[in-house]
């Protein structure tokens, strides 16, 4: 697991590019940053199934770090049950924004769903960013949303296969004629926390340690080491949700269990699947 | 450790200056490099990026009570997080820690002290000063003082621990006189903790998931409750997923701890005992037992017999106890007790652990003696590994004034005809009150406690407690309305465990003790005032100066300077800068039964083997609070510190054979007990079963909407052959009725329960929490918080206690919660 797999070449080019614009930004030396991009993260999570207890510390934690509105969940645990007694099966499926990398194209359905920002408003994302919507792929692999840009057309609720998206009443869209209705939310996977050198804080709570989050791409992190061990790259069709849609999502399960092989996620239940009833 | 490279990492500041952003303008930096992340101990705020102030301080969720960091933003409780620092809770937080918030800001909170206006229930109320409040209560208890009666103020709690308890129990009522006390502890562990006190002495037992290889579970849902929740809960799945260590569970219902157990073993309820025997007994026939320990065990009445005697006697006795015997009672296969009996013993370490599943019975305390016996005779008791009495800091703390007077008490607190009642049986108190033999109370206060909720026959409870005739005068202290502070005369507004000072002192699983303490985040809201303040303005009002400071926040200053170990680390200011504190040189405690002591000063008390401070002529076992006096243990011709006393005169041996039970009228050794209503069953009555969720604290927290949110509503867990006989299918209304009342619900048909059985959870089912918790807004609450409006369920569930009754375990008291025999039909 030593090479950069999960940065694409295209990605790079557009990061040298943002590397260079911000160096410049803030004046420090190209080459501080160039040093900086060859040691680029590629943030991701591995959701150890065997671990997880379905105690929703992580819902609550996010429900608290964010303050969200009650109706609306960033992260949910659902609950997986299936056999007859006297030897039923529970496992508990704990959810989050898969961070997709995108497919071929490197675009998440998300991003490609979203509008192209105006000329001017590209500006705001450094002028040149990674597809100039609302929502973005940052470089270290966050799929972030930036409200500002938001005009509420709601297709990245539409266009995520997981149903991980929804209108969020606490991002008030700044357009003028839009100011009643809301933006959209999903996990950001705690870009405030991580940025500041800390892991999300639904990792910081998991009673089960069952949230592991890192740096794909530095080999001696707990994630690059368990992808490894338990093959998640290789395995994608057994280590993530919805293979099929090809999204390559930066979540991965280890999955000893088979637990994935009974969750279905669909067009049709996608929302309702994102929902957190604890029984 | 999770998240943790080990490659060295690029210093923070010059990562953030490596600017990677694509987005955010330019105010979201992306770290670059390899970047170590931290777990925890800082917050920020996810829009400004500010950061937030981290002020240590402990949880008061439940009663595991963990070492937590509170962030604070503009004055505002934002965020929980556990102490990273902490070796309890190894910095992690359960769901129950997370909505802490929620208690500060529910828009329902009560937040002056207010009066009836009206007839009692009727809900009219009127706002007073906190002056008229505390003139009008220290009036009228300084007069039952004043006139020779303070057994005539009656005072409950329910979750008072450590800090709270000394000052409000130790200081301030002891001062005051009264000995009418009760609490919580009948409806939660009481059996459990009179069995450990008959057999090893403390009431409280820590489990080693750490050290163990074998874990035997009897109705423990450790992984979703239990009064040391967190410490135990993320020890046990870590040690099965890296250690693969096995877990048995025996349990009515497939809890989300069965789920993940190695093996979920159904049984019937209130048979744990049933099993726990069987196994002792293949243990012993088989020779599968740990002789050594033998040497500490008492199994007869001659406290001098040799190890081969003691083995020949619980040989005898347990011979009758068979597989086949015990799987007619439990429905568990014989073969499966025979095998696990053997796979336990021979794990070494294993650990037996247990809770309300096996004890909250008719039977419960001869459950969890047999259960206790279980680890005895196989050596996994106080072993790295096993069974182990807990290890708590010992604060020091004021203890007010020197001549306290001698305390006198109204017979209405330890039930009727309970043998031993050392967790009194306080859930009988108001039926007591109502019958009156035991006296009335003048002034009923009640703190952390809602008697009308949380006991049997709920609806009684909410009859004594309005009636004026039998209860006077009441006041509570409280921050949440609710079905028993609707009855009070007088309703203070209590502050929330983050607006308020405390000590604590749970059990640490790494059996060394953890100091810590909890700081107010913020000030009260509102009139709030924590409770621990209010007993010593009471105090000072009632001319009965305590002497212990003037405010709660002295009292744990004092504490900390008073204490040697905390004083040394540097005392409260330590404190507030970390929160928690221990010894990095103690060693976990282990094996203290062995230590040899010195009996200089003590006497041999020949009955017993004791050596102990008698007076010439006393008997140990006779002598009133003896106990208090022990010594140690004569075994051979050494004295040992043993299993020492904490309650009730015992040796210091372990206990199997108990004089105290046998004087009591029980048997000596751990005995079966069938449930006298189960032996009379009709064909088409069911056991009605209670249990708690991973996501609702007792009955502490349906107002917080984080919560309620995941767990709102309490459908009947019903097995589908159950169900489908009685022409039941799912999301049916229906009945549930037992002697003393019905409930109606809907069903929940599932495969996760023993047929034979309807569960139904505690939590929910509130008439008043406010609108999140029964949809009912209380006094003078406000309407600002924007989640009201996004309320999204109307249905709050039933209390199970509707149709429980009051009737208790004869030997400890515990209330069964979980063996009422009910009928159920289609509503």
């Amino acid at each position: 697991m030593g090479k950069k797999e999960d940065i694409s070449r295209r990605d790079l080019l557009k990061t040298g590019g943002v590397v260079a614009a911000a160096a410049a930004a803030t004046g420090i030396l190209p080459e501080t940053a160039a040093a900086a991009k060859e040691e680029l993260p590629r943030w991701a999570m591995v959701v150890d199934l065997r671990r997880c207890i379905g105690c929703r510390g992580c819902s609550i934690a996010d429900k608290s770090e964010y303050g969200v509105a009650l109706g609306r969940f960033n992260t949910v645990v659902k609950n997986i049950e299936f056999g007859k007694y006297p030897e039923p099966k529970k496992y508990f499926m704990s959810r989050l924004c898969n961070h997709c990398s995108g497919g071929e194209k490197d675009v998440p359905p998300c991003v490609e769903a979203c509008p192209q920002a105006k000329a001017g408003d590209r500006e705001k994302l450094g002028g040149k960013s990674y597809r100039t919507g609302a929502t973005y792929k940052r470089p270290d692999g966050m799929i972030l949303i930036e409200p500002s840009l938001c005009i509420g057309c709601y297709k990245c609720v539409e266009a995520c296969p997981y149903g991980v998206r929804s209108p969020d009443p606490n991002v008030k869209l700044t357009r003028p004629d839009r100011e009643k209705d809301f933006g959209v939310g999903k996990c950001t996977f705690c870009r405030h926390r991580v940025d500041q050198g800390l892991v999300p804080s639904c990792v910081n709570t998991c009673q089960g340690r069952a949230r592991i989050f890192g740096d794909l791409n530095d080999p001696e992190s707990e994630v690059a080491k368990l992808a490894a061990e338990f093959k998640l790259l290789e395995n994608r069709d057994k280590s993530t949700l919805l293979p099929g849609e090809n999204t390559m999502p930066h979540i991965f399960y280890i999955d000893t269990d088979g637990v994935l092989a009974h969750y279905k996620i669909t067009k049709e239940n996608k929302f309702k699947e994102y929902t957190n009833e604890f029984e | 450790m999770a998240n943790l490279s080990r490659r060295n990492f690029i210093k923070l500041g010059i990562a953030s200056g490596a600017l990677l952003s694509a987005g955010e303008g330019l105010v979201s930096p992306a770290l670059a490099g390899s970047v170590q992340l931290q777990h925890g101990g800082k917050d920020f705020d996810f829009i400004t990026g500010t950061e937030r102030k981290a002020v240590p301080t402990a949880c008061w969720s439940c009663e595991t009570r963990c070492a937590a960091m509170g962030y604070v933003e503009d004055d505002r409780v934002v965020k929980m997080e556990s102490n990273q620092n902490s070796i309890r809770t190894e910095g992690k937080m359960c769901a129950k820690g997370q909505s802490g918030p929620n208690d500060v800001y529910f828009p329902d909170r009560i937040l002056y002290p207010l009066k009836r206006a009206g007839q009692r229930g009727e809900g009219k109320w009127k706002r007073i000063t906190w002056d008229e409040a505390l003139t009008e209560i220290s009036g009228k208890l300084k007069k039952l003082r004043d006139d020779g009666q303070p057994e005539k103020f009656m005072f409950s709690y329910g979750l008072m621990k450590a800090s709270s308890a000394a000052l409000i129990k130790d200081v301030f009522l002891e001062t005051y006189g009264t000995e009418t006390i009760g609490n919580h502890e009948s409806t939660s562990n009481s059996a459990k903790w009179a069995a450990q006190e008959l057999t090893w002495g403390r009431h409280y037992d820590n489990w080693d998931f750490d050290n163990t290889k074998f874990v035997l579970n009897f109705g423990s849902n450790v992984q979703e409750a239990h009064s040391n929740h967190v410490p135990l809960s993320n020890r046990l799945i870590r040690a099965r997923v890296e250690k693969g260590l096995k877990s048995v569970t025996f349990d009515v219902r497939y809890s989300n701890t069965a789920a993940k157990s190695s093996e979920w073993v159904p049984i019937k309820p209130g048979t744990d005992g049933a099993v726990a025997l069987a196994m002792c007994s293949v243990i012993m026939q088989k020779d599968l037992y740990d002789k050594d320990f033998f040497k500490f065990i008492r199994a007869s009445e001659n406290v001098n017999a040799s190890v081969d005697e003691k083995v020949a006697a619980l040989k005898s006795h347990l011979a009758q106890y068979t597989p086949a015997w015990a799987e007619k009672i439990s429905g568990v296969s014989a073969a499966k007790i025979e095998s696990l009996a053997a796979e336990f013993a021979k794990a070494k370490p294993a650990v037996v652990i247990s809770s309300r599943g096996a004890h909250a019975h008719f039977n419960g305390c001869e459950n969890e003696r047999a259960i206790q016996m279980l680890a005895a005779i196989t050596g996994n008791i106080d072993n790295p590994g096993g069974r182990c009495r807990g290890v708590e800091p010992k604060w020091e703390s004021p203890e007010g004034p020197k001549d306290k007077p001698k305390a006198k008490r109204l017979e209405i607190v330890d039930g009727k005809g309970t043998a031993l009642p050392t967790h009194h049986v306080s859930h009988q108190s108001l039926k007591m009150i109502k019958e009156g033999s035991g006296g009335r109370p003048d002034v009923y206060m009640w703190y952390c406690y809602n008697p009308v909720y949380i006991n049997g026959e709920a609806n009684e409870n909410a009859e004594i407690l309005k009636d004026e005739k039998l209860i006077p005068f009441s006041v509570v202290s409280t921050i949440v309305y609710d079905e028993s502070s609707k009855l009070a005369d007088i309703i203070l507004p209590d502050a929330t465990y983050l607006e308020r000072w405390g000590w604590e002192d749970q059990v640490c699983p790494t059996q060394v003790p953890e100091y810590y303490i909890r700081q107010a985040l913020i000030k009260p809201l509102g009139e709030a005032r924590d409770f621990g303040d209010v007993v010593i303005q009471l105090a000072e009002k009632m001319g009965m100066p305590l002497g212990v400071g003037a405010t709660k926040e002295e009292f744990v200053s004092k504490s900390c300077e008073m204490t040697p170990t905390v004083k040394a680390a540097g005392g409260i200011e330590y404190m507030k800068k970390h929160g928690v504190w221990h010894d990095p040189n103690d060693k976990p405690q282990y094996y203290s039964y062995k230590e040899e002591v010195k009996t200089d000063g003590a006497v041999l008390d020949e009955a017993t083997g004791v050596y102990w401070k008698g007076n010439a002529g006393e008997k140990y076992a006779s002598t009133e609070g003896a106990y208090k006096k022990y010594v140690g243990q004569k075994i051979g011709d050494k004295v040992y510190r043993g299993f020492e006393p904490d309650k009730l005169n015992k040796t210091g041996y372990f206990e199997l054979y108990s004089a105290i039970m046998k004087e009591k009228g029980f048997g000596p050794f751990p005995t079966w007990i069938p449930i006298p209503e189960h032996e009379k069953m009709k064909s088409d009555e069911l056991i009605l079963t209670t249990y708690k969720v991973a996501v609702q604290i007792l009955s502490r927290s349906s107002h917080r909407k984080w919560l309620s949110e995941l767990y709102y509503n309490n459908p009947a867990w019903i097995n589908s052959q159950t169900a489908s006989a009685r022409g039941i299918t799912d999301g049916d209304k229906i009945k549930i009725k037992s002697s003393v009342g019905e409930i109606v619900t809907t069903a929940n048909v599932n495969e996760k329960i023993i047929p034979g059985v309807i569960a139904v959870s505690f939590h929910v089912g509130r008439e008043e929490s406010g609108r999140y918790g029964s949809g009912n807004k209380s006094p003078m609450a406000h309407d600002e918080d924007p989640d009201l409006a996004r309320k999204h369920w109307d249905a709050h569930g039933v209390n199970p206690n509707k149709v429980i009754s009051n009737a208790s375990d004869p030997i400890s008291g515990q209330m069964r919660c979980m063996d009422t025999v009910v009928t159920v039909t289609k509503a």
